[in-house]
């Protein structure tokens, strides 16, 4: 009794001991050191080193050293200043009055000023700069005025709801970059505002930041305010994610983003490396049918190809258990406007998929056991663009073409094309599905997918054209009052996904990041969830 | 009378034995060859799986009793797939090589024969085309045409054409300059005998051996090309496609790529040495 009790004061010691030593070592951990450089592995060579003109979100956290907005997220979707200190909308819901912080400088020597977030938003609607962009929210400007030096008025043409989260977000660059030549491809002419200088870039290789020491309005959500703490970051792109990991578990890189399911396991439990991850906002990577090529013009075939396949035991053999499902229009992280009620709402009943297929025509089997109609196969051919294969999605498409060969016969043909190719493809609705994700918030996502290809549906892959979505789309866009928006989109998911099974919702992506143990301050960016810039990050030795 | 068939088996199995005992690593080749062809033709009798039935509840499981050399990401038998694979990449790599031979023949015939302004064009053209490595100009091609298994062959048997025409238009010079072609010209025999009956036979002699060696680079562009996703697309087992589906995987499952690694390396390395061997004897070398 006695000797199990010293033996107990003892450890009872030692545990207190350790525990000092490592408040002691976390002291040291939390106060952060200036200076220093970090190499950080990333997946993802960017198309265009543009912002505005970029649409790949795993580009962001490149950019976004460089390029800053007028107002910050925070975590429940609020809004707060940065490069604007306030804004106003007027009580008919049209007028947008953006107050611009003083004092603040692009790296080429610019000032911002009002008439720089003019000159933004003006030309961002000149479809020649912007290309589809032209189309997007900024076509609901229909005047953009600067007051004086330090205001900014956005005058819409109607009550648009998302347009706040749009003119918030949107990256504002120096005025004299839409003189460069280099303003469509992005690069170091092409300045902002940010903590740091895009100094170099080279495609396929890497990109090189170097720190901007007159850095001094950050937003209150960063953790620290004045410059930034590394004096220079290089981001190698490195496309495959086993030389990733390898780069990383071997010392050649200090962080690497994008870690697959099955590499998680090596920096999750492993003292020497630090894992997060985040689940994206906007909309889940989706097998969008077109309703207007091919055997997915059916509703029955595109109802089978939902009921046909088992998107969990997919995602369990694929992710390792490593990424989350999505059931919906939208991520299930959408605090906002995600209706849960859709969940275990469909799907794993290749029963239900057989009988779909069989009373739409498509009953005999050909030899490799597929179904056929009149003597053509039942094949529906998904296009993804080769840029936007990652995150072993190659591998989940290939599942879903097993399942959905095995359990109803459905042949699903993958083609994975060029960029020009896939525009083509695209513009023509040549197609029989094109997978996708994006993740723009506050329903801007939704309106991307479902309203008509001609009305701003820029990526509306089902090209879907209910009446009932324009509708609903257009009379949530019209009011503020949140609560009724959230009904209408609930509505349209049902609509959607259950009724039409315009898309096939397969996982909702997220962005992981591994780093060694002595690079700290890496986060996400709030309620976009996105990687965050390198701003707070520092190293402890 | 019924002993000598006994006999000549008998000195037939000692000299298999002998062969075996001195060129172990050409009887290993052949073997190995073997195998591959049946591989190639019935599949089904080596492999109990479908080799793209995919089971998500058994990815990723180790080699063992039930899956000899595992399973892969979709829990696909990754033995039924290298087995079923061999298939793909042996036609692509013999279909292309047929192709390069053949072209490649009567363009070197042609233009052996032809000599002038035609020997000129042709062996200018066939510069062109060898100043590419044969891999760049087939990732051209199939640019060109998209990727595919067709295409794949198409592109890889042109690239290999000059190989072929180069050997045959120095042999049909030789040949043609040959002392018992001159006397079958005498004899009064027409061109077209005398090409046929004379020349080419012996201008392509050497084609045959060629084309063995030439399958084992054939073989390797092939699964190059698919690796790169140039050939047959996804579920089909081809071995290049295979080893870059496993690349990610070969911390947590080197089964999934190294598999069908080794059966690329296996088949290409058993390639070459019965075409070397074949060399060899063409040209009355023996190798100890």
């Amino acid at each position: 009794m006695n000797m199990l009790f010293r033996r107990y004061s003892l450890g009872l010691a030692a545990a207190f001991t350790a525990a000092l030593f490592a408040a002691g070592a976390h002291a040291a951990d939390t106060t952060p050191i200036a200076g220093g450089t970090l190499v950080w592995g990333v997946e993802t060579d960017p198309a265009t080193l543009n912002p505005q003109l970029n649409g790949q979100d795993k580009t962001k956290l490149l950019l976004r050293n460089t390029y800053e907005s007028l107002l910050a997220r925070t975590a429940d979707g609020g809004y707060v200043p940065w490069l604007a200190n306030e804004y106003r909308i007027s009580d008919d819901g049209t007028t947008y009055t953006f107050t611009l912080r003083d004092g603040v400088t692009f790296t080429d020597g610019e000032k911002l000023d009002a008439a720089a977030i003019v000159t933004n938003f003006t030309r961002l609607k000149d479809a020649a700069y912007s290309g589809s962009a032209s189309a997007g929210p900024v076509s609901r400007v229909a005047d953009a005025t600067a007051l004086d030096a330090h205001t900014v008025e956005l005058k819409l043409s109607e009550v648009y709801a998302p347009f706040l989260d749009f003119a918030a977000s949107l990256e504002i660059l120096s005025p004299k970059a839409f003189n460069s030549g280099q303003l469509k491809s992005g690069g170091p002419e092409i300045a902002g505002t940010g903590p740091f200088i895009l100094k170099r870039y080279v495609k396929g290789q890497d990109i090189h930041f170097v720190k901007n020491p007159a850095y001094n309005w950050a937003p209150k959500t960063a953790a620290h305010q004045g410059p930034a703490y590394l004096d220079e970051i290089t981001y190698r792109f490195l496309p495959e994610s086993s030389v990733r990991t390898g780069a990383l578990s071997s010392g050649q890189v200090d962080v690497i983003e994008g870690i697959s399911g099955n590499d998680a396991g090596l920096f999750k439990d492993n003292p020497d490396f630090t894992y997060q991850n985040a689940l994206n906002t906007g909309t889940p990577y989706s097998l969008f049918l077109n309703t207007t090529f091919g055997p997915t013009q059916d509703v029955k075939v595109r109802k089978a190809l939902l009921a046909a396949v088992d998107v969990d035991a997919v995602l369990k053999s694929v992710y390792r258990g490593e990424r989350t499902r999505a059931w919906g229009i939208t991520s299930p992280i959408d605090s906002q406007f995600y209706d849960k009620s859709i969940e275990g709402t469909y799907g794993n009943d290749p029963k239900l998929a057989n009988q779909l297929l069989d009373e739409a025509g498509w009953s005999g089997r050909d030899a490799a056991g597929f179904r056929v109609k009149d003597g053509k196969r039942l094949s529906v051919e998904i296009v993804q663009a080769q840029a936007t294969v990652r995150d072993q999605r190659n591998v989940l498409l290939e599942s879903v073409q097993a399942q959905a060969r095995q359990s109803a016969g459905i042949d699903l043909t993958i083609s994975y094309v060029d960029a020009g190719t896939y525009t083509d493809r695209r513009k023509s609705g040549q197609f029989g599905s094109i997978a996708n994700s994006n993740t723009p918030t506050d329903a801007i996502d939704i309106e991307n997918h479902y309203l008509p290809i001609d009305r701003g549906g820029s990526i509306n892959y089902s090209r879907a054209a209910a009446p009932d979505l324009l509708a609903w789309l257009e009379a949530a866009a019209s009011t503020l009052d949140t609560k009724e928006r959230f009904t209408l989109y609930a509505k349209l998911q049902r609509f959607a996904i259950l009724d039409q099974a315009y898309a096939l919702p397969l996982y909702e992506p997220e962005d992981q990041i591994a780093a060694a143990s002595y690079v700290k301050g890496i986060n996400f960016r709030p309620f976009k969830q996105l990687p965050e810039s390198a701003y707070d990050i520092w190293r402890s030795e | 009378m019924s002993v000598s068939p006994t006999v000549s088996r008998a000195s037939g199995i000692r000299h298999l034995l002998l062969m075996a005992f001195r060129r172990p690593g050409l009887l290993a080749a052949v073997a190995f060859l073997l195998a591959v062809a049946i591989g190639t033709a019935w599949p089904q009798f080596l492999s109990a799986y479908d080799p793209i039935a995919a089971d998500p509840l058994q990815a990723q499981l180790p080699p063992g009793a039930a899956h000899w050399f595992g399973t892969d990401q979709l829990g696909r038998d990754v033995f039924s797939r290298v087995v079923h694979g061999a298939r793909y990449s042996i036609l692509i790599g013999v279909s292309a090589v047929v192709i390069a031979a053949v072209v490649g023949s009567i363009l070197g015939l042609f233009a052996g024969l032809a000599r002038g302004v035609i020997d000129e064009a042709i062996t200018r053209f066939l510069d062109v085309v060898s100043a590419f490595p044969d891999l760049l100009l087939a990732l051209v091609l199939i640019s060109f045409t998209g990727p595919g298994t067709v295409n794949l062959i198409f592109a890889l048997g042109v690239a290999s054409i000059p190989r072929f025409a180069r050997v045959v238009r120095a042999q049909t010079f030789v040949i043609a300059e040959s002392g018992y072609v001159e006397q079958a010209k005498t004899f009064g025999l027409t061109k077209a005998v005398l090409v046929l009956r004379h020349i080419l036979p012996h201008a392509m002699a050497q084609v045959p051996i060629l084309a063995t060696i030439g399958l084992g680079t054939a073989i390797i562009g092939a699964a190059g090309l698919s690796f790169l996703g140039m050939g047959p697309q996804p579920p089909i087992p081809e071995w290049g496609a295979m080893l870059a589906e496993g690349r990610n995987y070969l911390r947590v499952a080197w089964w999934i790529g190294v598999w069908p690694g080794v059966a690329i390396t296996l088949t290409v390395i058993s390639v070459s040495v019965l075409g070397r061997h074949w060399q060899a004897s063409f040209e009355g070398r023996r190798q100890g």
